[in-house]
């Protein structure tokens, strides 16, 4: 199939290779056109080109303005993708910006999917991220073969914005549960106890998760290059936090580590790893 | 002087009547041409559109809900504007808009105030709302006659923007004032203390301050009138929120209030006073 891709960066990149080694012809638009070298793709000249060429095209980019410019602006996804043609935006964007762009390109007769992806950097190298969408279900049994390239786990939650709508839900526990390792972890250090020691116990007991595995363990080490960068989850907050106030849905745990990120932003550390809410603990 | 006026609300409209009360020559411009009927018989003008309400005035002057439509208004301003028009916004709109507004207006050659007020209906019909202003001294100058007329407390801040960052300001404050005094209050009642003698003896020391005074006995007596609705103040504590996220400030404490207002709009208490946030603290600790 002829597939298009937009946005090859930490998380585009591998996923973009893995659906051109499952033997699918790869076209790709970049805003800056060095970040598709080496890439076995043809490389398109605007969002509409590479969108008359392909059957289904994926986008991951960073905000809800960004993917509505590359699907509905000038020399946009829209001018080009034929009636029929399928739409996947993996970005984590707002529900609401995620229906807008749907029934937009709806009257145009081209489907999309909200399909935001977890599993970070290390999920879409191994293939193994989880897959959240929105939309039709059978315009997502038509694409699923190309999904199943991605990750292990593809979730039809609803219509379009509901995919968005379980990221965010994603977010927000996931952040929190970064935040909660760090106080843990500091507790731990500031009582003098090892906090190594600490994570491996609580490891194997109620306490157990990936965020603690993984983030817990960046915490230890004192490594806080980025896995996943800082300023996103600060965005993604943002997110969070604006679709609660519409649905009048008190967040008062978000609210508060949605502090704590605009704090580590401040330190400047929006590009390196979440685990650097330890670091702004260690400042108050 | 002759004033144009923008929206003529329940803040908007008294304050266009203490305008003509002082002497000046007021046209006024509202969505719903009857809110403009009891300006009309005070002695205004009627404008049949935003640029009409700029037309050969010297000031223009609006009081509306939100960024967007401050900022569809004042492109009509801007349309009809003569030489040397300021246009001053009173409405609670984010720091950031209001500079970009004022930004647009500027290219169009009309000088831009951001002057939103502090009072509620109260003062603006008393005339003694507290003025906070952003923009160019010139601006402000010009404006100050009719700022005279509607406030008392009147304070240039500085330049563009300043004028919504002091209301910010002034929002976490009466924000978390009002949740302070309801949680003092719930705290004195689940102790089975009187509340009333309890703001009583605070009112004499350091926790002294005007909301305990005037909001501590609206919740006393339980009376959930707005007041100052606490949708709107909801949405004054967002621009906050939302401003803290893009500048990378932390603020927990109106993080925490404004998670409580964003729970009174979603339990149905939108249209009440603020204050209606007692309310809440004592749902959730099983004392309603």
């Amino acid at each position: 199939m002829k597939v298009g891709f937009i946005g090859l960066g930490v998380m585009g990149r591998p996923m973009a290779l893995h659906l051109q080694r499952a033997g699918h012809e790869l076209f790709v638009w970049a805003r800056r056109p060095q970040s598709a070298a080496g890439l076995p793709a043809t490389l398109c000249a605007t969002p509409a080109e590479l969108g008359r060429y392909c059957e289904v095209v994926f986008t991951i980019i960073t905000s809800s303005a960004d993917v509505e410019g590359v699907a509905l602006g000038k020399d946009g996804l829209s001018e080009g993708m034929v009636p029929g043609s399928v739409l996947i935006d993996c970005s984590t964007i707002a529900p609401d910006a995620a229906r807008r762009i749907a029934a937009k390109l709806g009257e145009k007769g081209i489907h999309m999917l909200d399909a935001p992806v977890s599993g970070g950097g290390q999920g879409a190298i191994d293939a193994s991220l989880a897959i959240m969408a929105g939309g039709d279900a059978a315009v997502l049994e038509r694409v699923r073969p190309l999904l199943d390239c991605l990750g292990q786990r593809i979730v039809h939650v609803g219509p379009n914005g509901a995919g968005q709508v379980a990221k965010a839900c994603n977010q927000m526990i996931m952040v929190a549960a970064i935040q909660a390792s760090a106080e843990a972890m500091r507790l731990a250090a500031a009582s003098g106890v090892d906090c190594g020691k600490v994570r491996q116990a609580l490891a194997g007991g109620s306490a157990a998760s990936r965020v603690l595995e993984v983030m817990g363990e960046r915490m230890v080490r004192r490594d806080f290059s980025a896995g996943i960068e800082a300023r996103l989850h600060h965005k993604d907050f943002g997110l969070v936090l604006a679709a609660a106030r519409q649905s009048g849905v008190p967040v008062p745990l978000a609210a508060v580590v949605n502090q704590q990120l605009n704090a580590l932003m401040a330190q400047g550390w929006g590009r390196d790893d979440t685990s650097s809410l330890l670091r702004v603990l260690e400042l108050l | 002087m002759k004033i144009g006026f923008i929206g003529l609300g329940i803040m908007g409209r008294p304050m266009a009547l203490n305008l003509i009360k002082g002497g000046h020559e007021v046209t006024v411009w509202a969505r719903r041409a009857e809110s403009m009927q009891p300006l009309l018989t005070a002695g205004a003008r009627a404008a049949v559109s935003p640029s009409d309400a700029a037309q050969g005035n010297e000031l223009v002057i609006s009081m509306v809900a939100d960024a967007p439509d401050v900022a569809e208004v004042m492109r009509g301003v801007a349309a009809g504007a003569a030489p040397g028009l300021v246009a001053v916004d009173m409405s609670t709109i984010a720091p950031g808009a209001a500079r970009l507004i004022g930004e647009e207006l500027a290219a169009a050659g009309v000088d831009f105030i951001d002057a939103p007020v502090s009072g509620g209906e109260v003062g603006a019909i008393a005339g003694t709302l507290s003025i906070m202003a952003g923009g160019t001294e010139a601006g402000f100058a010009k404006a100050q006659p009719a700022f005279a007329c509607m406030g008392k407390n009147i304070i240039h801040v500085g330049d563009s923007g300043a004028g919504q960052v002091a209301k910010a300001a002034n929002q976490i404050m009466t924000g978390m004032g009002v949740l302070a005094v309801a949680e003092a209050l719930a705290f004195a009642s689940k102790n089975g203390v009187d509340g009333g003698k309890v703001r009583e003896a605070l009112l004499g020391g350091f926790a002294y301050s005007r909301i305990l005074e005037n909001h501590g006995q609206r919740m006393l007596d339980r009376n959930f009138k707005p007041g100052f609705k606490s949708w709107m103040h909801e949405k004054d504590l967002n621009i906050v929120m939302q401003t803290a996220h893009e500048l990378g400030l932390c603020l927990p404490g109106s993080a925490a209030t404004a998670q409580m207002f964003n729970a009174m709009v979603g339990s149905g208490y939108g249209e009440e006073d603020s204050i209606a946030v007692l309310k809440l603290l004592e749902k959730l600790s099983g004392q309603a």
